[in-house]
């Protein structure tokens, strides 16, 4: 007799089967073409109306002549752009730096020789930028 | 406990279940101590802290383009970065960032071939190795893959796919989206980013009574129970913060994975072009991993398995286990049974 479940416990699980029995119905009931249909036409009403409240916003936001979400947003476009082109030039300049370190080290005892040469290139190219922002300045 | 016992409880169960619920907000979750080695875009490079790094090979986690990657390290004794760390790996992290609108033309073109790509590149460039192991969760498997079969001069040498969707006829997603009524134009065209918080209604509908209900009633039960507020709190709150933190989802990749992995079934059937060139799955010559969980709904196990017979790797190792799309891998007890398995076959295939 003390193995018998109290009656909380009996209630408690009448609970927990009826859950069970409502989830696995509420499954089927996604499950079935009438709500994927359902689905599909309350988003495109959802978008529908989302759509019409963007428009209104941003012209009365340009109207006001302030910059509207999809001025910020094309900005904020370009500057991704703009930054990818830096990565890929980051990545060139790092190769190229990677390159010239494998060949230095290949090169050993001729490396003092590719050291002071381009040494020379970098002094180079330090006195072409001196002389850019030189006449920038100016 | 009977009854009576109940009642007189309930008002002290009551404020702790609304506390807990009402401070899920900030619960900690992607504590393990990590450094920004790379940032592009919204895109971040992490290297996870370690002293003890004994494997060659490093690790890279790329997860989902919904929810964010801390699933990888949810909570102290929780957290799968943790275990690799203690296993010796040297683990890096992309974390995709939170997309907005500027981010409207970003493709999956963008993600396979190029932030993938260099995000690979600087793991290399900070660990100093020529090569590493590449584990996409979810849609970050399926990222993975891509990369992996488009790339033959890819330096992933091993390739984990964790519930990873691959061939989606017959799962319930398809049901709702390849149909003509469902236009993923007309809501790309609508957000520049898909607010994170639709799609994740979309997931927890697939399974509404126990998202939406069971997962709140447990939580009442244990508490009315007698179950230790702190321990009820550490169990609900990092998941169900995680759950709740959802970033937009491009438009352009979500236009593409919409059309191309649910209405068109592309991947699969090698119809699928990035940057020109074919995705064909047969490429992907890396050893391989596929861990596939039973009970999970988003990535239903019929969806992954076509990828062990249509890639060209030699060494292909297939988990299925019981679990959930999530559950499998970051469960109470997935550091018992699957994060050992996982590491276990990377250790032989993680010497220099």
């Amino acid at each position: 007799m003390a193995d018998q479940p109290s009656q909380e416990e009996r209630v408690q699980q009448a609970l927990e089967d009826a859950e069970q029995r409502t989830a696995g119905a509420m499954e089927k009931v996604v499950q079935s073409n009438a709500f994927g249909e359902l689905l599909a036409r309350s988003t495109e009403n959802v978008m529908g109306l989302t759509r019409i409240g963007f428009d209104t916003f941003d012209l009365v936001v340009r109207n006001l002549r302030i910059a509207g979400r999809k001025d910020v947003a094309r900005l904020g476009t370009q500057l991704a752009r703009t930054e990818d082109k830096l990565e890929r030039v980051l990545q060139e300049v790092e190769s190229l730096r990677d390159e010239l370190n494998r060949e230095r080290s290949r090169n050993g005892s001729a490396g003092s020789r590719t050291k002071s040469s381009s040494n020379g290139r970098s002094s180079n190219g330090r006195k072409r930028s001196t002389s850019r922002s030189r006449s920038k300045s100016s | 406990m009977n009854v009576l016992e109940q009642v007189a409880r309930a008002p002290a169960a009551a404020t702790e279940f609304l506390n807990i619920l009402l401070t899920t907000e900030d619960a900690e979750v992607g504590t393990t101590p990590k450094d920004v080695v790379w940032t592009h875009r919204k895109t971040t490079l992490y290297r996870y802290r370690s002293t003890q790094r004994s494997q060659p090979i490093p690790v890279l986690l790329v997860f989902a383009l919904i929810n964010r990657p801390d699933i990888f390290d949810l909570s102290q004794g929780r957290s799968f970065v943790e275990y690799l760390l203690d296993e010796g790996y040297d683990v890096f992290l992309v974390d995709w960032g939170v997309p907005d609108e500027e981010d409207a033309d970003t493709g999956l073109e963008h993600f396979v071939c190029e932030a993938l790509p260099w995000a690979m590149r600087e793991v290399l460039r900070s660990s100093g190795e020529e090569e590493l192991t590449l584990l996409g969760w979810c849609i970050g498997g399926t990222l993975c893959a891509m990369h992996a079969a488009i790339e033959p001069d890819s330096p992933a040498r091993n390739l984990v796919l964790l519930t990873t969707p691959i061939d989606t006829d017959g799962g319930l997603y398809t049901k709702w989206l390849r149909r003509d009524t469902f236009d993923p134009d007309l809501v790309a065209d609508t957000y520049g980013a898909i607010p994170g918080g639709t799609i994740d209604f979309a997931n927890k509908m697939m399974k509404p009574v126990t998202n939406f209900w069971s997962t709140y009633r447990k939580l009442w039960h244990g508490i009315a129970q007698g179950q230790d507020p702190d321990k009820a709190r550490k169990a609900y709150q990092p998941m169900a913060k995680w759950v709740a933190d959802n970033p937009p989802f491009p438009a352009r990749a979500y236009r593409e994975w919409i059309t191309w992995m649910y209405k068109e079934n592309r991947l699969v059937d090698g119809r699928l072009r990035l940057n020109g060139k074919r995705v064909d799955l047969g490429d992907i010559e890396q050893s391989l991993l596929v861990v596939t969980a039973g009970a999970d709904h988003i990535a239903p196990p019929p969806g992954t398995r076509p990828l062990l017979d249509l890639v060209g790797s030699k060494d292909v190792t297939h988990f299925d286990r019981s679990g959930g799309h999530i559950g499998l891998m970051a469960g109470s007890k997935a550091r018992d049974e699957i994060w050992p398995d996982i590491a276990e076959w990377l250790e032989p295939r993680s010497d220099r």
